[in-house]
């Protein structure tokens, strides 16, 4: 017979096998955190007798390094995913294309399966710091700790959210949608905080701002307003549409890579479609909020701003822009080769543009990679006249980098376009007004941005900072604003001429995926040391000095290294995520396939040019054949 | 070797190394390994092409008022808590700056008697000037002022004094804290230092003396 301890302690046993690996991980994080509030407690009265704690070989500072990093492209996946699924789902229930719900759907097992591993790195890299650097921490908590609870509490939330939110999918349909839409709204809105509430923590370390007396509400809240906060929000949720959109792409592509059947290429193209058009819609807006943030920080110390932009990292900056290019020429190149793959005929009548567009993105990348200064001997500088070459120096400052970044933009934005026109024959008796209209528009605005790149270099800054590179923004905002709207309209009467065909990609394209999915993780990991390192050895920028051992910021070469291993670590965690995630989908496809066997002839509908639906036409086919 | 070196050949071993997958294995997903291989080395490798700077700490400096012999001294070692522990350049500037999120402190140290900024830095709700300048209307700031000798900024007297000093020597008014001054502040100070660690001592003892006894 079995004593009651003994009964006690297999219950328990139970629930926590029972208990979901999500709960289990909120549960364990929230045990992770009492340690934080007794370090808050006591931070006043103790005197705290260690500041640092060291790991042997790989050190403290490169341990969080690889953590933290983890964790944050984990989380940004994490974040991103949400707002677009969620948008699927809406244009899923607007339009009564199941292919969207269950798009979106599919992008939430991914979220799903990323979630608990998201919070598992988070409780880890919270664990070491407090573990290493229990000074830094404590003052933060000392500072913050209002902001851990509500932290606290918006993870449960998000937690228990989510939970309805993919498990409910199929029982919410019909009448219950607008409810499960409802729930998708509130995911949004709790990871918005979660996203926001830590952004707090980090932006004080780069920017505090002195906080005055007042009870520890008042206290966190105003350490949570400092400068760089929001400008670093709106960055970060870009960012993170931008990370989601690209992974999904890459996810999509090895997915397409490894398809044996056409249905599954065909769906995984579509897919790969979707998240190259998210990573891309997202990519359009993200340097406006980069050049936002980057004039906050110059704002709030020009001292940073110059170690950013004109100081030891000011080469970073250069690598920078060789990554968005090569991301910006691979989206584009993606667009192009569903052109020329995906709409037969269209490649002869693009073709071209297409090479237009290539000549312009060259050119411009061209121009933003080019260095303010060159690495030049003496006499090399003596023939330059000078440090800076007579014409690269032209190149090399803002006012140049800020044109050929809009018109990059604005090139991608018409690729875009163009994809979304090809195979199309307009039939509204004003669309070739519209067209001129927009052809002459586009020209304008072109010129308009060149010349106020031009004229920007006869301009004090500020004036160039304040007037030109808003009004440079404002144009390319101004065409992306009037011409989505205005192609949708023309293309709501347009006849196809040529069908889309899906799944008759070539490898490359999959390839060129995964490309864009490194470029935007190399790039997260990039800004995220620029960010961290402009604040040199201040642990929070002038208030807390860096004072052990690893108080220096590593050479770009060393730091590019650790970067490159991150995003092959992360790569590889991902995968091996996405691919647990999918093992029930192979037993179900397996499961589908024998059912299929039974199915009589002319019972599975056959495969349009929107073939993508065709699984869940599959799947309602044996049904119809079960009934 | 250099570490540059050292991580220029791993990185060639890894572009080297998905070159060799995409050259001889056909499995698709460890081809997309040795793709994503072939671009991570490659970008290292250029990152390790560029100019190699480190950002080295500079050393930390010790405000040693043993030293100080001048009114000047004691401006430098203000100026230097100024913009450092003193946090005061994180809301002020000294001239116009868009950015300041608290009044331009020019000439403050010409325009106020040192007791009044004394007690402006230690007590700053006692007498609020929304403008000191009283030029124009006046002025609401978004950061509120802290009392600049408890946490987590925890001036000491003699340092407040040196930032005074440092405010009238940039003001171009006569420095009127003088060395005598600094020094019977840190006296003051060293012994309340003394004291409270004596007060500590005790209560300390005291908690210990408790704990002895048995209940």
């Amino acid at each position: 017979m079995k004593s009651a301890d003994q009964i006690q302690q297999s219950s328990v046993t139970r629930f926590l096998e029972k208990m979901p690996t999500i709960v289990k991980c909120v549960s364990f994080l929230s045990v992770l955190l009492l340690p934080v509030i007794a370090l808050a407690a006591g931070a006043d009265t103790k005197p705290m007798s260690v500041e640092y704690r060291d790991v042997p070989w790989i050190g403290s500072r490169n341990l969080i390094w690889i953590v933290a990093q983890q964790h944050l492209l984990l989380a940004g996946f994490v974040l991103g995913v949400p707002i677009f699924a969620w948008v699927c789902e809406i244009v899923g229930w607007k339009t009564g294309e199941k292919r969207y719900d269950n798009l979106a759907k599919e992008f939430t097992k991914l979220l799903t399966s990323a979630y608990a591993t998201t919070a598992l790195f988070g409780g880890i890299l919270l664990f070491l710091l407090i573990g290493l650097y229990p000074k830094l921490m404590a003052y933060l908590s000392e500072m913050f700790f209002p902001s851990f609870m509500i932290y606290c509490l918006l993870f449960l939330a998000e937690t228990a959210v989510l939970y309805m939110y993919w498990y409910g999918w199929d029982y919410m349909q019909g009448n219950k949608k607008a409810f499960h839409l409802f729930l998708g709204f509130l995911l949004n809105l709790f990871a918005l905080g979660i996203m926001a509430i830590p952004n707090s923590w980090a932006t004080f370390q780069a920017s505090p701002v002195v906080v005055a007396d007042g009870d520890a509400w008042v206290r966190a809240w105003t350490a949570m307003q400092n400068p760089t906060w929001m400008p670093v929000n709106i960055h970060r949720l870009i960012a993170n549409v931008v990370l989601g959109g690209f992974i999904v792409g890459a996810y999509a592509g090895i997915r397409y890579l490894l398809a044996v059947s056409q249905e599954e290429r065909e769906h995984y193209d579509w897919m790969g479609y979707v998240g190259n058009f998210i990573g891309v819609f997202g990519m359009l807006p993200l340097p406006f909020a980069g050049y936002w943030l980057m004039r906050e920080v110059y704002q709030y110390n020009q001292q940073m701003g110059i170690t950013l932009m004109g100081g030891f990292l000011a080469w970073l900056f250069i690598l920078q822009a060789m990554l968005i290019g090569v991301l910006f020429l691979g989206a584009n190149y993606y667009f192009w080769m569903g052109i020329a793959h995906r709409i037969p005929g269209s490649e002869k009548q693009y073709k071209k543009p297409i090479m237009a567009m290539l000549v312009i993105l060259l050119l411009c990348l061209g121009v933003w990679m080019t260095p303010h200064t060159l690495v030049a001997s003496l006499a090399e500088a003596q023939k330059m006249g000078g440090t800076h070459h007579p014409l690269l120096g032209v190149f090399g400052v803002m006012s140049a980098k800020m044109t050929v970044a809009n018109i990059m933009i604005l090139v991608t934005f018409m690729s875009f376009i163009m994809y979304w026109r090809a195979g199309k024959q307009e039939t509204a008796g004003w669309a070739k007004a519209a067209k001129v209209m927009m052809n002459v528009l586009l020209a304008i605005a072109g010129i308009a941005v060149i010349v106020l790149g031009v004229w920007g270099y006869f301009v004090p800054a500020i004036i160039r900072i304040n007037y030109f590179s808003v009004a440079q923004v404002l144009i390319v905002g101004f065409i992306m604003v009037t011409f989505t709207p205005l192609t949708w309209l023309l293309l709501k009467s347009a006849k196809t001429t040529t069908e889309m065909v899906w799944g008759k990609m070539p490898i490359r394209a999959g390839y060129s995926l995964v490309l864009n999915a490194v470029m935007v993780i190399l790039l997260m990991s990039l800004m995220g040391y620029a960010r961290s390192s402009s604040r040199v050895h201040w642990h929070i920028y002038g208030v807390m000095r860096d004072t052990s051992e690893y108080a220096f910021s590593p050479a770009l070469g060393y730091a590019a290294a650790f970067m490159s291993l991150n995003t092959f670590v992360y790569c590889l965690l991902v995968s091996f995520i996405f691919w647990v995630a999918t093992l029930g989908d192979k037993a179900k496809a397996q499961q589908a396939k024998a059912e299929m066997s039974d199915v009589p002839a002319g019972a599975a509908p056959t495969m349009a040019g929107g073939a993508p639906s065709s699984r869940e036409n599959i799947e309602s086919g044996i049904l119809e054949n079960h009934k | 070797m250099s570490e540059v070196a050292l991580l220029q050949i791993i990185g060639l071993c890894v572009v080297g190394t998905g070159i060799l997958i995409l050259l001889f294995i056909k499995g698709m997903f460890l081809r997309v390994i040795g793709f994503v291989a072939m671009v991570l080395g490659s970008f290292s490798l250029i990152a390790l092409g560029v100019p190699q700077v480190a950002s080295l700490p500079p050393a930390i400096e010790k405000f040693d008022l043993a030293k100080v012999k001048s009114p000047d001294d004691l401006a430098a070692i203000g100026q230097k808590i100024f913009f450092s522990k003193g946090q005061c350049a994180l809301c002020h500037s000294i001239g116009p700056s868009e950015s300041a999120r608290c009044p331009d402190l020019n000439g403050i140290g010409a325009k106020l008697a040192p007791e009044f900024i004394y007690e402006s830095l230690t007590q700053p709700q006692a007498y609020i000037y929304l403008d000191f300048r009283h030029a124009s209307q006046p002025e609401e700031y978004p950061a509120r002022m802290p009392h600049i000798n408890k946490d987590p900024i925890g001036l000491t007297k003699p340092e407040i004094y040196s930032v005074i000093a440092f405010l009238q020597k940039m003001s171009g008014a006569d420095i009127t804290i003088t060395v005598e001054d600094v020094m019977e502040s840190q006296e003051e100070h060293d012994e309340a230092v003394e004291v409270a660690f004596m007060t500590n001592a005790d209560s300390l003892d005291t908690g210990a003396a408790e704990n002895d006894v048995d209940p």
